[in-house]
This record gives C-alpha cells, structure tokens and sequence, in this order.
C-alpha cells in the first residue's frame, strides 16, 4: 500500500509522420489547438490527458470516471507505466516513477478483457507474476491459496480461463493482481464485460475484497453508479481534463458543472434552460418558463457573497427532487416508466425534457399515463443554478 | 401420416413429429439459410473435383503394363497387378532414391519449419512496426523469384566463376565447382529453398500472432516478464494451435518434394544425392521411352506414404494436444 500523486500529468500522442505529410499534400495544415471531436489537437499532437493533479491516500480507493475517450484509462496507463508521460510526475508513495519500469513500479492491474494466459491454468496464471520474481514455490502455493481462497476459486485452480464464466474469469484476473500483494491496484473497466446481474454481484464482491487486502486502489469505469458506489473519491473527467474531483455525496449534491451534473446522477438531472436569475432590491430570484422561483436564505448568501449579478442560467434539478400533482409548473407525459417501487415520469415542460421520479404507493396510474399533463413542483433548496455561458455551478 | 400442426404464431409444432423427420427438417432449414454461401462455393468444388479427384482415376496405370496412347480402361488394357510395384522395390535405384528424398525433406523440414515462426516471432516483437513491416516486405520477395531464376542466381553465386569462388579467389583459395560436388547439393538446394520460402511462409504466423490480446502482452509486462519471456509465454502459445496444423501438414507433404528444381540442379557429379523420387518418376514417365504405369506406381508410392504420415501426425497431434486436422 503506497500513496499516490500525480502532479500536472499530461500524455500527448505525436502526429503520426505519415499523416503529416498527408496534411502538406493536401495543404490543409491542422489549427494548432483545434478541437476535433472530444480530442486537442495541437503542433505536439492529440491531448489525451492535461493538467491533471492528484492526491491519492494510502488505501484511498479512487475511481476515474468519464465517457469514452476523455482520458481515464490513458491515466491509469500511465500511472502502471504502460504508457509513457509526456510531462508532469508521478510519485508512488515518495518515489518518482516516471521512468521506472512497470514490474518495479509494485503496482498490478485487472485488466478488462481479463487478459488471463490462455494456455496456462488459473493456478498457473496466479502464480505466473511470483515465478518470474523466483519467489520459493512453497510461498508461492500459499499466496496463491490465500488469493484464491479470498476470491472463493479454490475449486477452479486447475482449470483453464476457456472453461470458466465470464465472473470467474474476472475473479481470477482479480485474484492473479492480487497475489502480488501490490502497493496498488489498478482496475480498468473490469466489469464492462459481465452482464447486468454479474456486474452487481462482482461490485459487492470488489467492495467485500476492499475490506480483506490494505492497498491502493484506481478504478476506471464510465459508469456512475460503479464511480457512486465503489469510491471514496470519484475523479470525474472529460476531454482529457479533470472536472471535479469530490467524494460521491459532495459529487451528487455540489456538482461544480453541468457536465459533471449531468454525468452524476440516473436518471440524469433535469435542466431548464432559457432561465434568468434576477436580482430585485438585493433579493436573488429564478426566472423559470415565466415563473419566478423565490431562492432560499443559503443560496442568496451565496450568491451574494461572489456579488451575482443577473444573468441567463440553466437550472437543474434532479428527478429524484421532483414532486408532481402540485405547484405552478406543468408538463405533458411522453413516457411513463414502472420500475415497481417507483414511476420514471418523462415530461415535456415548454419544450424541456424532464423525468421525474416519484413513489408508486397510493398513486393513481390512470391519471400518470401518456399524454396527460401534470402539474409539478421541486424544492427551491435542491436546485442547482449553472452559468448559461460558462456552465458553472453558480451555488 | 401425420399432420403438423402449426402453432399460434403459425410456426409449425414440433412436438409430434419422429427425431428423424425433425433432424432431416433441421438440415433443410440449414441448407435454406445458407444456400447463398453453398453456392459460392460450388466453384471451387468443381476445381478440386476436375483437378483433384478426377485425376485420381489415373492411378489405374500403375497396375497395368501402360504404353502412352492407350486408353486406361479398355478392350486391351493389359492389367498385372502390383507388379510395377514390385519392379520399383526390387529396383537398384529404390533405396538410393528413398535415402535422398528421405534425407533432403527431413533436414529442409528441420531447418525450414521452425524458421518461419522465429521470424514471424521477431518481427512481432520488433518496436517499430514501420521497420517490421519493411523487412516482413524484403523476406516476402524471394517468394515470387521463378526456380529458374533462382537457380540462375544459385549459378551465379555458387559456379565455378561465380560470386563466391571470386571472392574465394581472392583470397587465394582454390576454385570450386559446388554443382558438380555431391556434398553441396543438400546445402544449396535447402538453403535456397528456405530463403526463397520462409518470408512467405512466415505470413500466416504472423497472422495469428496479429490476433493476440494485446491486453496479455500488457498482463505480462506488469508481472515482470522480458520481452523474451513475453514471446515465449503470450506469443507462442498463442501461435500454437496454428503451429500444430501447419506441422500436421508439412509431416503429410514431407515426402513430396517437387522434380522442377532437383532437375534444374541435377549435374552428372551430384547425381547420386540429387536423385529423387520425383526426379526419377519425372525421368521414367516424361522422358527416353516413357513408362508410364511404373513412373505412376512409384508416385503412388509415394503419395501413400505421405498419406500414412499424415494419419500418423494427425493422431499423434490429436492424442498430445488439442489440435487436429481432424
């Protein structure tokens, strides 16, 4: 186990020679600084990952969070050495590891095609990493039966990966980087590839396996509720940059953006855009499809306290906040989803989108089916206010 | 007879009818699904049919006393048994010919198996994948030189006032005509052979090799190992079941060494190495007063030999690994 920190990390992938001379040929030479889908491109290359510092506790278990390409994984390459780092250190525990090869960086990492040794059994695949090291065989044996016990696939030690499920595929994944007693422990994406049911029962083993083994652990994944339910951190990235970096609670409830509260949160927090905040005779007010919504003390302090001035601003709520038959809005129901205990109402609210969430105990279904307009409210209090412009959280 | 009966959404209820009539419905309905693929491979049916097995049917002369013009089966063919097979047994040549093409395929198949899958191996695991390519497109030339011009070439470096004797000249060392010395043909004939072959052969290697999760390469790296280890531990098992097929069937084709080129580097001073089954079955059946029945019992001779090989390398594989032809 080892802390972990990153300080102003950055991985650049140089142009390809090949598509630079194609660029002259064609004489359409790239804008440096150019964004091209949800990638920078400038003289140096594609930006994979920029600017990102961290502090990672002893036994702190991170989870870097993102959609498809904004960096996380790349992150979690550098840090195990397989990539290399274009500029900024990378320390493990006070070590400077830039340059250190990753067998002396001490770290494993589960990968998410299990990457298991086909040819080899799942003993042998464990012990693989400790035989190379010349580690005794009868030490060997014992690490390899604790891991194994652990991660309950004692009983699977002799077969090969081909004859096992896709969980006890990942368990021996688990248990191969385990085996090693790592300072840390890189995860990426490891349940991406089990079903639903597989994905739930494996996440509560992960949360079990962090209770048994003192280590460091990283986690990559794209979906928040692995990042909600796994972390003590959750580092939430987006094109290659970090956008907030908070425990799961203060994520949820203080999103700094309105990426990272769309990100957080299924189903996805509601936004009203077209609003204003106004401010009349030093009282701080929403301006939300025609009605003014009253803020509370707290937020008004806020507000006043960065001197607000007035201005257009997204504000969002999330479904959960929502209360319907009641209040000044209305919206028209488009879907309405029963998932047993609760009712996913998927509104049209002056041409926002909106879901609400609310309980199915004693709620009269006939009058929450499509097509009937309903009359909504959301508490003042758990509304988050988003700077039209720059998408900042302005509470 | 029985009626079947269709279901709600008018599929027809299976329950009724007899395990035969629903495995016979079964391979209808795998026929009907994929007659668009059985199609397309009518083609190289009829070629392996007109090719292949059509010329089979010319194995008959091997058991008859066979004279170029005969028809193979008619009013006169003179039928005798296994007697030209007998003939080639008892024939001063037959052991001479058994120990050259034994002893040229099995040490060109010791050399020239393996050096395939180390090269494909090493351009594998070279960094720069441009260089690889590069040198991958350098071993691939020789593959499309003719044999003749690659015994020209052979001419050139090796005869009397070739390349090599130049240099050796130079040097102050005698002249040597390797063509004409028994003791070079192997050398020359196997070495020029796997230059020519083992780029290209090298391909399907490199093939399978391109299918490897580049995530166990990564899994390796973390547990320590080197990148010889890497090789020996992702890559080769990796490549193993190619590796398997590949050697099933070169041990069935050992035996099968081609005419063309022995011929083209057959000299009167390297006969008594240069003197193969095919060489002599090319020489028997083509060439002088052609015999054509025994130049066909000799190649039948051998084919079956290649034939029991192949069985033989094929239960081997099959008993030892999980990898067989069939």
């Amino acid at each position: 186990m080892a802390s972990l920190t990153l300080r102003d990390i950055k991985k650049v992938y140089p142009n390809a020679e090949g598509g630079q001379k194609k660029k002259k040929k064609k004489n359409r030479p790239e804008e440096p600084g150019k964004e091209k889908a949800n990638l920078q491109i400038t003289d140096e290359g594609v930006v994979a990952v920029q600017k990102f510092s961290l502090d990672i506790a002893d036994r702190e278990f991170i989870v870097l969070v993102g959609p498809s390409g904004c960096g996380k994984s790349t992150t979690l390459r550098m840090i195990a050495g397989l990539e290399e780092i274009s500029s900024g250190e990378l320390y493990i525990g006070d070590r400077l590891v830039n340059d250190v090869a990753p067998k002396d960086r001490d770290i494993a990492m589960v990968f998410q095609s299990y990457a298991l040794y086909p040819h080899m059994t799942v003993y042998e695949n464990m012990a693989f990493s400790l035989k190379l090291k010349k580690v005794p065989k009868d030490e060997i044996e014992r690490k390899v039966r604790e891991a194994a016990e652990i991660l309950d696939i004692t009983q699977y030690l002799d077969r090969k990966p081909k004859a096992l499920s896709g969980g006890q595929r990942q368990r021996v994944a688990i248990g191969r980087a385990i085996v090693r007693s790592p300072q840390v422990l890189l995860m990426d994406e490891p349940l991406s590839n089990l079903d639903a049911k597989l994905r739930n029962q494996m996440r509560a083993e992960i949360i079990k396996l962090r209770q048994k083994i003192s280590t460091t652990f990283i986690y990559v994944t794209h979906d928040q509720t692995e990042a909600m339910t796994l972390g003590d951190r959750i580092v939430i990235m987006r094109d290659g940059f970090i956008q907030q970096i908070g425990t799961p609670q203060e994520v949820f409830n203080h999103p700094v953006n309105l990426f990272v509260a769309g990100f957080i949160g299924m189903p996805q927090m509601n936004f009203f855009e077209n609003s204003r905040l106004t401010k009349e005779n030093g009282v701080y007010e929403v301006e939300v499809m025609g009605k003014n919504v009253r803020l509370t003390d707290s937020q008004q302090a806020a507000l006043k306290a960065k001197n607000q001035a007035p201005c257009n601003v997204v504000l969002g709520i999330r479904p959960v906040h929502m209360t319907i038959d009641e209040g000044d809005f209305a919206g028209k129901i488009e879907v309405s989803e029963m998932m047993g205990s609760e009712l996913h109402l998927h509104m049209n609210a002056e041409g926002n989108d909106i879901v609400a969430i609310i309980p199915t105990v004693g709620i009269d279904l006939a009058a929450h089916s499509i097509g009937k307009t309903v009359k909504f409210a959301f508490r003042p209090d758990l509304v988050h206010l988003f700077d039209a412009q720059s998408g900042l959280n302005l509470l | 007879m029985r009626k079947v009966k269709a279901g709600p959404n008018g599929a027809a209820l299976t329950a009724d009818l007899s395990p035969s009539k629903l495995r016979a419905r079964r391979r209808w309905r795998r026929l009907r699904e994929n007659h668009p693929f059985l199609v397309m491979l009518i083609p190289a049916v009829l070629v392996v049919f007109l090719f292949n097995y059509l010329p089979i049917y010319g194995v008959l002369i091997a058991f008859q006393d066979f004279m170029p013009g005969d028809p193979i089966l008619g009013k006169y063919t003179r039928w005798i048994g296994f007697e030209n097979f007998t003939r080639f047994f008892t024939d001063v040549q037959f052991w001479p010919l058994m120990k050259n093409t034994f002893l040229l395929c099995i040490i060109g198949f010791v050399i020239g198996f393996p050096l395939p899958i180390i090269i494909a191996l090493m351009l594998n695991a070279m960094k720069g994948r441009r260089m690889a390519k590069v040198l991958q497109t350098i071993f691939n030339g020789p593959h499309f030189i003719s044999l003749v011009v690659l015994v020209g070439m052979l001419t050139l470096f090796f005869g009397r006032y070739g390349l090599v004797n130049n240099i050796a000249a130079g040097l102050g060392g005698d002249r040597k005509s390797y063509f004409l010395e028994s003791g070079a043909f192997r050398p020359l004939y196997i070495l020029s052979s796997n230059w020519q072959d083992f780029g290209w052969s090298a391909i399907i290697y490199i093939a399978a090799l391109s299918n490897v999760d580049p995530g166990q390469h990564e899994a390796a790296i973390l547990d320590g190992a080197s990148r010889f280890q890497r090789v020996l531990h992702v890559d080769l098992p990796a490549i193993m079941p190619m590796v398997s097929v590949m050697l099933i069937m070169s041990i069935g084709g050992l035996m099968g060494v081609g005419y063309e080129k022995a011929l083209l580097m057959q000299t009167d001073g390297n006969l008594g190495v240069s003197e193969l089954i095919a060489t002599y079955v090319y020489k028997q059946g083509l060439t002088g007063v052609p015999d054509q029945g025994y130049a066909t019992a000799i190649g039948l001779f051998n084919s079956i030999i290649n034939v029991v090989l192949l069985i033989i390398a094929n239960t081997t594989s099959k008993k030892f690994s999980e990898n067989s032809l069939w």
